[in-house]
């Protein structure tokens, strides 16, 4: 198996994920995850570690995301089913698409910054991602959770 | 749902195994890369054989007049500028790689810009060198024959008259809209990351 099969099947899943989180629509996102491993096949024996892998691979994503904006406006949210905002106990993928709505209601970098959050990225490393330092990430993920708590309680999911 | 802990638990729910495996990514890639940025290499080549038939022309055929090999020249500087913007902008396409989105924005912004450039200074200096350059190096060949001279001149303006002031002023008011969008987002954006 070559490098680029490593890094695909490692991270592949990874940036649908936050390219889910940011466009909120499964086409799009794969997309998406095809564009980042083009650009990351093309630029593999360029890349002279400079920093982290994953560092590497999730600016190219989040670009992919931000370029995005060059062909299209503002990504729109999905609509939930209208009866979603009525129910409290729901499925998990009721909990999933309410989360990937809420987190699409968010500013641009706000969607970036909270997927890599959710998906684990130490916040040194997001804020090599999205080139802010690490107390500024600290503040914006802390807001960022705030505001999603309020989205939540607007949907009737915070009791 | 109160807590960033319950949250990476229902994010980690996604269900990515609709995902192409890592040998249908690799065919994806294959084909995928011999269609994007096709169109800009081909102007890139189109435009150097173009050069090259132009040189070989100058060079094989016996002009007598001064204005055929200027207007040559004029012609070659035209595909040359051309050759070189579109080698200019080939470079957003790589500069993904590795710089993070906030210096990624102030480059969508600098491409933004060097669009506008394009479409106000470059292309009207393609069109005129391009024109001027084909309407003297027509000049040798026809001037005998007042006919051809006349009809080969005439087409020509018309159809660069049609282009120059129908065809891109509508190209162009469809571009600017989308690009003062642009503007607009990517100052949001940038703002979000002060």
């Amino acid at each position: 198996m070559t490098h680029f099969e490593d890094l695909y099947n490692r991270y592949a899943p990874q940036i649908f994920r936050v390219c889910l989180g940011y466009t909120n629509d499964a086409d799009q996102a794969k997309d998406l995850v095809q564009e980042t491993f083009i650009s990351v096949w093309k630029n593999l024996e360029g890349f002279r570690n400079q920093s982290q892998v994953s560092t590497w691979i999730f600016r190219i994503a989040t670009n992919h995301c931000l370029r995005a904006i060059e062909v299209a406006k503002r990504m729109p949210a999905a609509e939930l089913p209208f009866e979603l905002a009525e129910t409290v106990e729901e499925s998990p993928e009721e909990k999933l698409a309410l989360l990937y709505r809420c987190i699409a209601e968010l500013e641009e970098t706000e969607r970036i910054i909270i997927s890599l959050e959710l998906e684990g990225l130490p916040q040194a490393q997001i804020a090599e991602v999205v080139g802010l330092n690490s107390g500024n990430v600290r503040v914006k993920v802390h807001r960022i959770k705030d505001k999603l708590a309020q989205k939540f309680k607007a949907y009737g999911q915070f009791r | 749902m109160d807590n960033l802990d319950d949250l990476k638990a229902i994010w980690h729910t996604a269900k990515t195994d609709s995902l192409p495996t890592s040998g249908e990514m690799l065919q994806m890639i294959k084909k995928f890369r011999r269609q994007r940025l096709r169109n800009k290499w081909q102007v890139i080549i189109t435009s150097c054989l173009l050069i090259l038939l132009m040189v070989v022309i100058l060079c094989v055929l016996p002009f007598k007049m001064l204005t055929s090999y200027i207007g040559g020249a004029l012609f070659i500087t035209a595909m040359v500028t051309l050759v070189a913007t579109t080698v200019k902008s080939l470079r957003r396409f790589y500069r993904l790689d590795n710089c993070s989105n906030l210096e990624f924005v102030a480059f969508i912004e600098q491409t933004r810009q060097n669009q506008i450039f394009y479409y106000k200074k470059t292309m009207v200096a393609i069109v005129l060198l391009c024109s001027i350059g084909w309407l003297l190096y027509m000049y040798e060949p026809t001037y005998k024959y007042p006919l051809w001279f006349i009809g080969t001149h005439t087409a020509f303006i018309i159809y660069m008259a049609v282009m120059w002031f129908v065809v891109r002023p509508r190209s162009f008011k469809k571009d600017e809209d989308k690009l003062n969008a642009l503007k607009q987002r990517l100052q949001d954006i940038s703002n979000q990351l002060k």
